[in-house]
């Protein structure tokens, strides 16, 4: 069976590319680290890619804004390139930086090169956290998560920026569209703007979100963190057969994106 | 014109950074008057109009979503106080380059310079000038890198005319003038500088300032290490130099592990499927001591930097950071003049160590922090760092003469200018003052991308040798790659960072993020092109010769000729004496205690013990997805464990094993057993972790007081207990690092010295990590069990003494060959399967390893203190070397441990409370809610 194209996109301060790669290898991908400067050159084109992955890191420092140079960067030099292969269907993945990038691209929430009508901003305890959050998958249309709607995942974050803020109506909007992927969930499983396990004070406890037509989805949290059992802190207390919750991401994109 | 754009959050968003910033004034520095900070960035910009600026500021600066912007007007008017604090020309803010970037992006020419800043509006109708100027000095502004913006600037370009060289009359000088020569910037000894006067008397000319400067940095202590290469006159005998014994012990180990030892920039032994795996650990006490953000940033850029100049160039894995400070709420009064209060150290130097690790995306994962009143003179700063690289380019190749220095990376500016002579000097009321330039703000993002080309470069085989630029330059860099065959470079193609560098500071200049390689000729073309796909820049220098001179040239004249010879070993051996007087502290009397809560919680939350958690998760742990046993655990996440496991090939079961140890205070009373403790401890972290010491090696890092004859008494001590320990176990040390300048003379002749710090720092591979082991407790009713050699009655040194007010005698004296029949019993068990959890016992006892695992488990734990132990020797005894491991219920410990030391004292229980009898009457029983809350408090009132 041929294996599906994976971009991981790498530049200044990504750092985050080689689990990545790894995870969508593991999942049976074929993946290419390219480099921002290899699609501004044409020695790369999105176009030879199935899926396209934003991995996280602090891309170019997260100077002024986070992931803002770099979606700078893409929506002057690769709008079209971008544009052509959302138009065709492919799937774009982007984790923490990633995510911040996809947001301030405008790719999401609404496929609007450009248009930026959320943000990702400093977490309400105004610094970087790293720890382990239990995520709620909601039932969505989101092309990364058939088949686990509805139960809790348990994935690690590691951010300074992440917490998701728009107006009152764009919010709406969002929750009405079914766009919500993931939430923040405390020990009774259900969604918590209260820290630590809303680890950012994210609104309506959002951890990540996808475009309308499923294909698009950012996430703070890092499920390339989780693809291997002793990734998980506590593996040591689960059952030896425990399918790492990362996992099945990368997989429903793999598979995905076979059939194309 | 300079166009200025100014942005804030909108009304009723959060301003986090204000807030943070509040709270600091509130609580750091308990000036109430201040009821709200608002905060604002603000940007400038050179050689672009008005329309260009809104242009940027629409699409680069202000999110229309949570934000608002202005250009060229204020955007506070409403507050009493407003204030704009940016970096002071010639540092580099590594901002600047992002905003030229995005502007080119976005199509805007023209654009000359660009700066940030951010400006802080302080709110509260009581507040006072003398208010700001506190908040100005103690909290916003650090003298060394920033300033206070009182006036726009008129422009962001800086200009200079380069200094030219010149020749210093040294041959003329008698021994006043050369001791004024070295004071405050060589920090030579008159010896010293004679042996250089008498060189260029030979030579029949004066040396120029490049050739003075560069024999100095060579020459320092910081680089030189002429404590631990002296001839010791120890109690009257001749003893072999300090560094001599330790290397001389591991080659007469001869372990089949180890690939490289002391002769690198890390150490480095053999993994598994052809890969190696390296470890150096640094310090970086005097930078941190007068900056402590930036110090800290660059201690980590620079250790980071040596694993990637490690043979042909390694993958970095993992950071960690051990700290010694004085207690973060020590009275403003008792700070000595041109010290740091430590509140704003610890945070600092942590928020230094965040930026810069999670920037590079390297997990760290390993640390410790320690308090002592003493560290207040000069605190310890270590920042390890871990790398794997392929066996086969482990170790360097030999510059070929018309191989070329590369220079690669950052640019070179006027920062760090005296950096190695600096550390090598005791801190003073002047340091900071005289010092300013040695510190800088590192750029993680720039060592990022460089290190990709390195490694992309290492694959492609085009690197004949590499090392980085650390203390000392390009001068050291190219001077210690170019020994065996001589080197010339043109100092004037080194890439600047602006105008008006003369000639040795170019040479000199500490500037971060640059690495030096040897690489030859046919390869350069392949090199430069990776560097340009990584956005970094690389430059040839010049070359390497086979005339055996460093020579330099500015603008095709010749600025500095000396033979490698003299640089490198004309260095006169020190002779130096040394005895030390075991000192003599007092006693407590022990009453046996009336309230064990209180007693238990006061140990929980001393300093030394509490939780550490809210540091570490500032620090991203879990980056490069090879996390094994993280730093913290358990059913909520925070239970401690002892070492780090990494599994750096992703989808194999190999583990790499990383732990440490420290105990300044042991080292006070006994710097032999102090050290023993230290290694013991390393080793233990790793063992109770599942780890096989047979298969690990250690890293040393001394951190003394200037080496009086006292002082140099104890390193004799430390050392020999490192070789006795490294004998006794098998375990090699195969790098190591000595700083011994932690001692701080006031101006009225008060002196303070740090408690000498021995860092042991163990690293090893483990086979499988499935058989690893964490400390919290699995299960109710299983056997909880002690094992080890331990007399209960030597407390000296434990925080129990601490707490009580008494330092004392009798502390433990661990036995190094005993320590390895337990290490290898504890290995054992816990690769047979059946160890549920194991915790090493250090600081706190057994009362806070039990505590800690019970904390992990979310279990409590009855306990049965042997007949014959007193309670409290029982519970809060420090022995390193022992452990507490968890058995399944029926197990037998005698078994599973054969002949070494194990006594079953209780059992884990379903219920959240610790529980102990004595002859069958209870003797306490503790809520561990009480007692989490109780080790959790300091450090979350620290870090908010």
């Amino acid at each position: 069976m041929k294996k599906p194209g994976v971009c991981v996109l790498r530049t200044d301060g990504i750092n985050c590319d080689e689990e990545t790669f790894y995870a969508f290898e593991k999942a049976g991908a074929a993946c290419s680290m390219v480099h921002v400067n290899q699609l501004r050159s044409g020695e790369e084109k999105l176009s030879s890619y199935h899926i396209l992955a934003l991995p996280g890191g602090f891309s170019y420092g997260d100077d002024v804004h986070s992931g803002k140079i770099l979606a700078v960067e893409l929506t002057s030099f690769l709008k079209d390139q971008l544009s052509a292969f959302v138009d065709s269907g492919k799937l774009i993945i982007g984790i923490c930086n990633g995510f911040q990038v996809l947001v301030r691209t405008g790719l999401l929430p609404d496929r609007k090169l450009g248009e930026i009508s959320t943000t990702l901003m400093f977490n309400d305890s105004s610094h970087f956290e790293c720890r382990w959050t239990n995520l709620l998958v909601e039932h969505t249309n989101c092309v990364f998560t058939k088949n686990l709607e509805g139960s809790v995942i348990s994935v690690q974050v590691a951010h300074g920026e992440g917490k998701f803020y728009t107006d009152r109506d764009t919010l709406q909007e969002i929750e009405n569209r079914g766009q919500v992927v993931f939430r923040y969930v405390g020990n009774d499983n259900s969604p918590t703007v209260l820290y630590p396990a809303n680890p950012n004070g994210s609104l309506n406890a959002l951890a990540g979100l996808c475009d309308t037509t499923g294909r698009i989805m950012g996430m703070m949290p890092h499920p390339e963190r989780y693809v291997e059992r002793t990734q998980h802190p506590n593996w040591r207390r689960m059952p030896g057969n425990t399918v790492p919750h990362g996992f099945a991401i990368f997989k429903n994109a793999v598979a995905y994106a076979r059939e194309m | 014109m300079i166009q200025e754009v100014r942005v804030i959050a909108k009304d009723g968003i959060p301003d986090s950074k204000g807030e943070e910033v509040l709270y600091e004034i509130n609580q750091a520095l308990g000036i109430k008057s201040v009821e709200k900070v608002k905060t604002a960035r603000v940007f400038r910009f050179e050689g672009v109009q008005e329309e260009q600026a809104v242009l940027l500021a629409e699409k680069l600066l202000a999110e229309d979503v949570f934000e608002f912007f202005s250009v060229n007007k204020p955007v506070f008017s409403d507050a009493p106080f407003v204030l704009e604090v940016a970096y002071k020309p010639g540092v580099m803010n590594p901002e600047a380059a992002s905003l030229l970037k995005s502007a080119s992006d976005l199509g805007i020419n023209g654009l000359l310079a660009a700066d940030s800043a951010w400006q802080y509006a302080f709110y509260g109708h009581r507040i006072s000038q003398s208010d700001i100027d506190r908040i100005i000095n103690s909290l916003l502004v650090n003298a060394t890198v920033e300033y206070v913006v009182k006036e726009s600037p008129a422009t962001l370009l800086i200009q200079g005319t380069p200094g030219q060289t010149t020749v210093v009359p040294l041959r003329d000088m008698n021994d006043d003038q050369l001791l004024e020569l070295s004071r405050d910037k060589l920090f030579l000894n008159l010896q010293e500088m004679k042996v250089i006067q008498n060189h260029f008397n030979l030579l029949g000319r004066d040396p120029t300032d490049c050739e003075i400067e560069i024999i100095a940095q060579t020459w320092s202590e910081h680089c030189g290490h002429k404590t631990f290469k002296a001839k010791l006159i120890v109690d009257g005998k001749e003893k072999r130099p300090l560094l001599k014994r330790l290397r001389d012990t591991t080659e007469k180990l001869g372990h089949p592990l180890v690939l490289s030892a002391f002769v690198d920039n890390s150490g480095v032994m053999d993994f598994y499927e052809g890969m190696a795996i390296c470890g150096k650990v640094e310090t970086h006490n005097s930078p941190s001591a007068i900056e402590p953000y930036g110090g800290a940033m660059t201690g980590s850029g620079g250790v980071f930097r040596d694993i990637a100049g490690t043979g042909l160039g390694a993958k970095v894995i993992a950071s960690t950071d051990m700290f010694c400070f004085a207690p973060p709420d020590l009275p403003e009064t008792e700070i000595p003049p041109g010290c740091l209060h430590p509140h704003y150290l610890l945070r600092r130097v942590v928020a230094g160590v965040r930026d810069y690790g999670n920037r590079m995306g390297i997990p760290t994962n390993n640390g410790s922090v320690h308090f002592h009143s003493d560290f207040r003179a000069k605190p310890t700063v270590i920042v390890g760092a871990y790398g794997i690289l392929p066996a086969q380019a482990c170790r360097k190749g030999q510059p070929q003469p018309g191989d070329l220095v590369v220079a690669m990376g950052g640019r070179t500016g006027r920062d760090g200018i005296h950096g190695a002579t600096f550390s090598s000097g005791e801190m003073t009321d002047r340091t900071i003052e005289v010092n300013a330039s040695a510190v800088q703000i590192g750029h993680p993002i720039e060592e990022k991308r460089m290190f990709d080309a390195i490694l992309t470069a290492r694959e492609d085989g085009l690197i004949r040798a590499i090392t980085d630029c650390g203390a000392g330059g390009f001068a050291s860099a190219v001077g210690e790659m170019g020994s065996e065959t001589g080197a010339r470079i043109a100092l004037d193609r080194a890439p600047l960072k602006y105008p008006g560098l003369a000639p040795w500071e170019i040479l000199l200049s500490e500037s971060q993020e640059r690495m030096v390689l040897a690489v030859a000729p046919e390869n350069a073309g392949r090199l430069f092109e990776i560097c340009r796909g990584y956005n970094v820049e690389a430059t040839v220098l010049g070359e390497f010769t086979g005339d055996g001179y460093f020579s330099a040239t500015y603008h095709d004249r010749e600025v500095m000729r000396l033979s490698m010879e003299f640089l490198h070993d004309g260095l006169p051996q020190r002779i130096m004496k040394a005895a030390w007087q075991k000192p003599s502290f007092a006693e407590p009397e022990i009453e046996p205690a009336s309230d064990w809560n209180s007693l238990f919680q006061r140990v929980l939350s001393q300093l030394n013990v509490c939780s550490k958690e809210p540091i570490v998760r500032l620090y991203d742990h879990g980056v490069q997805g090879t996390s094994a046993l993280p730093p913290y655990a358990g059913v909520n996440w925070d239970g401690p464990n002892d070492a780090v496991i990494l599994t750096p090939l992703l989808g194999r079961t190999y583990g790499m094993v990383i732990s440490h140890g420290l105990n300044p205070v042991l080292n006070q009373i006994d710097p032999y057993f102090g050290s023993l403790w230290a290694a013991a401890e390393a080793v233990a972290n790793a063992v109770a972790a599942g780890a096989d010491h047979r298969e690990m090696v250690l890293i040393d890092n001394f951190i003394w007081p200037f080496p009086d004859e006292e002082l140099l008494g104890a390193l004799d001590l430390a050392v020999d207990a490192c070789v006795d320990f490294s004998s006794a176990t098998g375990m090699p040390f195969i790098s190591g690092k000595d700083s011994l300048s932690s001692t701080y003379r006031g101006k009225d002749g008060s002196v303070i010295k740090i408690p000498p710090v021995l860092c042991v720092s163990a690293f090893g591979r483990i086979q499988d990590v499935s058989l690893t082991v964490s400390t919290d407790f699995k299960k109710a009713g299983s056997q909880i069990v002690l094992v080890g050699f331990r007399n209960t009655a030597e407390m000296a040194g434990s925080v129990y003494y601490q707490i009580l007010g008494y330092t004392g005698n009798n502390l433990p004296k661990l036995n190094p060959s005993l320590l390895n029949e337990v290490f290898t019993a504890v290995h054992k068990a816990a690769a047979s399967g059946i160890l549920q959890a194991c915790h090493d016992i250090s600081e706190g006892g057994l009362a806070a390893a039990l505590a800690e695992m019970c904390f992990g488990g979310g279990l409590g734990a009855k306990i049965t203190v042997p007949g014959g132990e007193q309670a409290e020797q029982f519970f809060f005894n420090e022995t390193a070397g022992c452990f507490l491991a968890e058995l399944p219920a029926g197990a037998n410990p005698g078994l599973i441990f054969g002949q070494v030391p194990c006594t079953k004292i209780g059992e884990t229980i379903d219920a959240c409370e610790i529980s102990a009898t004595r002859s069958g009457d209870l003797l306490f029983s503790l809520r561990l809610d009480d007692l989490k809350q109780a080790w959790q408090r300091p450090m979350k009132e620290v870090f908010r």
